[in-house]
This record gives structure tokens, sequence and C-alpha cells, in this order.
């Protein structure tokens, strides 16, 4: 074989052209909404140093003065992440187990849940903070209900998609031997789902806590308020720490449900 | 003498024409240890399934212990289904709960829920359990997690899990094929004495000749869905089984005798 047939080797049989249209594609939907939206990359950058400026002169030094202050928003903030967790871990594994197709045969019942459950986790939480505002008032309440919704959505997918991967080889046995639904559930799928159901739990609890430091924001308790408040008031200084308190308090979420996760999984 | 199991005229179809099974037709009677051959694709594990209706059988009847199996309600078929123990080529135990408990499974459908969660079951099943597991050399791994035993040791548990349902039929689909020859030929023996012991009526589906012709007192080969030997195994001739692998001889296993040798005896490993 001679050097010139080696160099007719395609290595790609797919057609060039087509992938230069898809890069094509996506690069025209970059202008297009830059265009349209007459974003101005060099106002971004002359920008770039008075934000630097405005964020050095305003929020430096921050202020602690107040860190005491602060302590029963911090116990709210995770207080409702406990109990939103909590709550929609339970509802969740019901949801799960009917949306999953190794423990409920039901076609429809299985499709009725999984939309509902598609509902509940594609409105954002913070909208569900927004509306649940209007009818429950501002307060601690909205917190929890907007998380507990949100969460359902989340976990029960989570939950029904593990309890899928389990294999049905594994209930066959019990099947097999005449156990009854709930003992396969039980004694099969149960105890195989521990180690996902650990896993998913612990991620939402670590959502929740960012989730329900936000939620104040829209009037709905927690940390969230006292920023929202301190930077209405122009205190820039204490808003900054408060924003540290709650990046400690996410980090230390992470530190605990990494070290819970090394433990049990 | 009353057959245990009777089946008649059983076909089975997945989705429209892939007929795995063509019309069997087959008398089982107590005491029997059946071994049935055939290539991989034949309808083996299907014609087993169909038995406790694993698989719903399309059509033909399946009469066990005087009940029709294919006409029995959901409930029913429950009760039926304790009666006949089942083995499966992947063990199929519950990984994360430990060795005991998964051969105590074998009981549950004598136990109510509750006392299953909490693990009441009768002492008298919880003495069999050890016993079985003592008899199978697995006594010192009673408390560790079934995902944690090799292969054999699995099916050892699976074999007990079985007998603890004190079952009438007792039904194997491939029990060894996924495992070692060494153990392979342990769990083999172990099935075959622990089945005589309790004078149960075995169906074992196999592809290793050698093995259907040590055990077996009734050999049934499955070609293309149909039966195309029924016989003791002395009638099992080489042409005969050339006929049953007829174009799939690459599937024929006929293991050298140094590996069984080795073996043979051995009850721990």
């Amino acid at each position: 074989m001679n050097n010139k047939t080696i160099h007719k080797i395609p290595l790609d049989q797919r057609d060039s052209k087509r992938t230069f249209t898809v890069v094509a594609a996506i690069f025209a939907m970059l202008i297009f909404s830059v265009v349209y939206l007459k974003i101005s990359f060099i106002d971004m950058f002359m920008g770039l140093p008075s934000f630097v400026m405005f964020f050095f002169e305003k929020f430096f030094p921050p202020n602690a003065e107040n860190l005491k202050q602060y302590i029963p928003s911090v116990v709210d903030t995770l207080g409702y992440a406990v109990i939103s967790t909590y709550i929609s871990t339970i509802i969740a594994f019901i949801f799960g187990i009917l949306i999953s197709e190794n423990t409920n045969k039901f076609k429809t019942l299985r499709v009725i849940t999984r939309g509902f459950v598609s509902i509940l986790r594609n409105i954002p939480f913070i909208i569900w903070g927004a509306l649940l505002v209007y009818i429950f008032g501002i307060g601690g309440i909205v917190g929890v209900l907007a998380l507990i919704l949100v969460t359902i959505g989340f976990l029960s997918k989570s939950y029904a998609e593990s309890i899928d991967e389990i294999s049905g080889d594994k209930l066959e046995a019990l099947r097999a031997n005449g156990s009854s639904y709930f003992q396969i559930l039980f004694h099969g799928v149960i105890p195989q789902f521990v180690p996902a159901w650990i896993n998913w739990t612990l991620f939402a609890f670590e959502i929740n806590v960012r989730a329900s430091a936000v939620l104040g924001l829209v009037g709905a308790g927690g940390i969230g308020v006292l920023i929202d408040t301190n930077i209405n008031l122009f205190k820039y200084e204490e808003a900054f720490s408060i924003i540290a308190v709650i990046v400690m308090i996410i980090l230390l979420t992470e530190l605990v449900t990494n070290s819970i996760r090394k433990r049990f999984v | 003498m009353k057959p245990l199991l009777t089946i008649k005229n059983l076909v089975k179809v997945y989705g429209k024409d892939t007929r795995a099974l063509n019309g069997i037709s087959l008398d089982f009677y107590p005491g029997e240890f059946i071994v049935v051959i055939g290539p991989s694709g034949a309808g083996k594990s299907t014609f087993i399934r169909c038995i406790n209706r694993l698989v719903d059988p399309s059509e033909g009847a399946i009469i066990f212990d005087g009940q029709h199996m294919e006409k029995l309600s959901w409930r029913k078929l429950r009760k039926e289904r304790s009666k006949i123990g089942m083995i499966f080529q992947h063990y199929n135990l519950v990984g994360r709960t430990n060795v005991i408990k998964n051969v105590l499974h074998g009981q549950l459908s004598n136990v109510p829920l509750y006392k299953s969660l909490l693990g009441l079951y009768r002492y008298e099943d919880k003495k069999e359990a050890v016993e079985l597991l003592k008899k199978v050399g697995l006594q010192d791994q009673i408390y560790k997690r079934a995902d944690e035993l090799s292969g054999g040791q699995m099916q050892r548990v699976g074999i007990c899990r079985a007998i603890l349902q004190r079952p009438k039929l007792l039904l194997a689909d491939e029990p060894i094929a996924s495992l070692d020859p060494l153990s392979a030929n342990i769990v083999m023996q172990q099935l075959h004495t622990i089945s005589q012991e309790k004078k149960l009526t075995c169906i074992v589906n196999l592809h290793q000749v050698d093995y259907a012709k040590k055990y077996a007192t009734r050999i049934i080969g499955i070609k293309k869905g149909a039966v195309v030997f029924d016989g003791a195994p002395s009638r099992l001739t080489d042409a005969m089984i050339r006929d049953i692998y007829e174009g799939k001889e690459s599937q024929l296993k006929l293991k050298g005798e140094s590996g069984m040798q080795l073996a043979v005896g051995q009850n721990d490993e």
C-alpha cells in the first residue's frame, strides 16, 4: 500500500457539512440573543471597574457587630430545610413507588402521578414562594410549603428512577415463592433502595438549605429576609456579613452530608 | 402413580409470532429428578417459568397438585406458588439483606407482613433455616450480607431459601450456568442430595449434558419449543444429543472429568 491510498482513508463517515450546520446554528442563537436583547459587551466591561469599586467601597469592611442577632434566622433557615426535607421524603417515597414500573403495574396511575409530580417540580420554588405569599401572607409556613412542593417533585422522580434500577430479577424470587405485594416491597425493594434513598435525601437537604436562604427574598421567612431589609436600608456592610454567614452554613451542610454519605452508603 | 404436575399442549407466543413453546405435553411424577436440556433459545427457561406462571402461557393447561395453574386468581396463585420452590441462574438474593433473612424469605407467604417486618418468624422456621445453612456449609456466613458471598455460596443460599418453603416441587432455571466448574459441582451435588433427602420432585434446566446424565432420573430434550427426547439418561445416546443441539453444537458442554473429580464430595468452600 502506498502513501496515497492511506491519505484517502477518511476518519469519519459522517458528513462534515452537517457538523458545520449544527455549530453554525448554535452560534446563530447566541448572536440573535445578543442583538435582540441589545446586550453591549463593551458596557459590561466598562461597568466592571465601577462595580468592583462599589463593592469594595460599600460592602467592605463587613459589619459583624450584629452577628449574634442573626442566629435565630440561621436556625430558622436550617429548620425550614429540615422540616421540608422530612415531610417531602415521606410523601415522595409513596409517589416514587407509584411512579416506578417495578412497584406499580397500573399504567394510568403511573402516568397521572408522574404528571402531577412533574408540575410540582417544574414550577421554580421562588415562584411557588411568591404565589403562596399571596395565599398565606408573609411568614414561615410559606417557605416550608414552597420547599416541600418542589422537593416532592424532585425526590419523587429521583426515587422512582432508583427503584426502577433495582433489577426485576431480584424481585422475581419473591414473586415466585408467593410473597404478597407489600412483602416484596418491604423485603425486596426497600433494602436495595436504602443507599439511593440516603443519597437523594441528603442531596435534597443541601438544595433546601440553599433554597431556604433565598426564600426570604420573597418574604417567606429565614435569613434571606435580613439580606433584603439590609440592602433596602443601604446597610451594605451588614448585608455582606449575612451573605458570608449563608456561605458558611451551606459549606457546613455539605461537609456534614458528605461525611454522613461516606459512613452510611 | 398420580402425576404431581401435568402439562397439556403448552404454547407460549411472545409478541405476534415468536413461538417459544410449540405445544408441550408432559407428566411429572413425585420423586423424579428431571433435567431439561437443550440449546439456549430452545424454550427451556420459558417452559420452567410457565409452571409457576412467572411467564403466562398463551395456550394449554398446567395442572399442579390438582389445580389448574393457568386459571388461578392472583390470591390463589400466590398460595400455589408457595408450594413451588425456585432457584435462579442469577441467585436473585436481596443483596443488602443478610443470609439468614434471605433464607427466611422462603417462608414469607406463610407469615403476615407485620410479623415478617419485625422478624417474627416461627422458631421452627428459624431453626430449619440454620440447619439448612449448616448442611450446605454456610454456618459461618449466617449474618453476612448476601452480596458479600461468592457466586457458589449465593446459589447455596438460594437452595436453602427454596427448600425452606417446604415445597412439593422444586424448579431450577440454569442453577449452575454462572458458576465456575468447582462451585457448579458443589451446588449440583447439594441440590441433588437435599432434594433426595426431602423426597422432592425437581425440574432442573441445564445445558451441561454430563451433569444431566449424572444426576437425572429422567431427561427431557427441548428443541425449538418442542420435546424431542423424553426418557431415562441411559437412553440418551450421543446421536440424540447431537440432534438436540443440531446447529448449535458450540453450546454442547461436555466438561472434562478432571474438573469433576476435584470437587466431588467437597461441601465446604
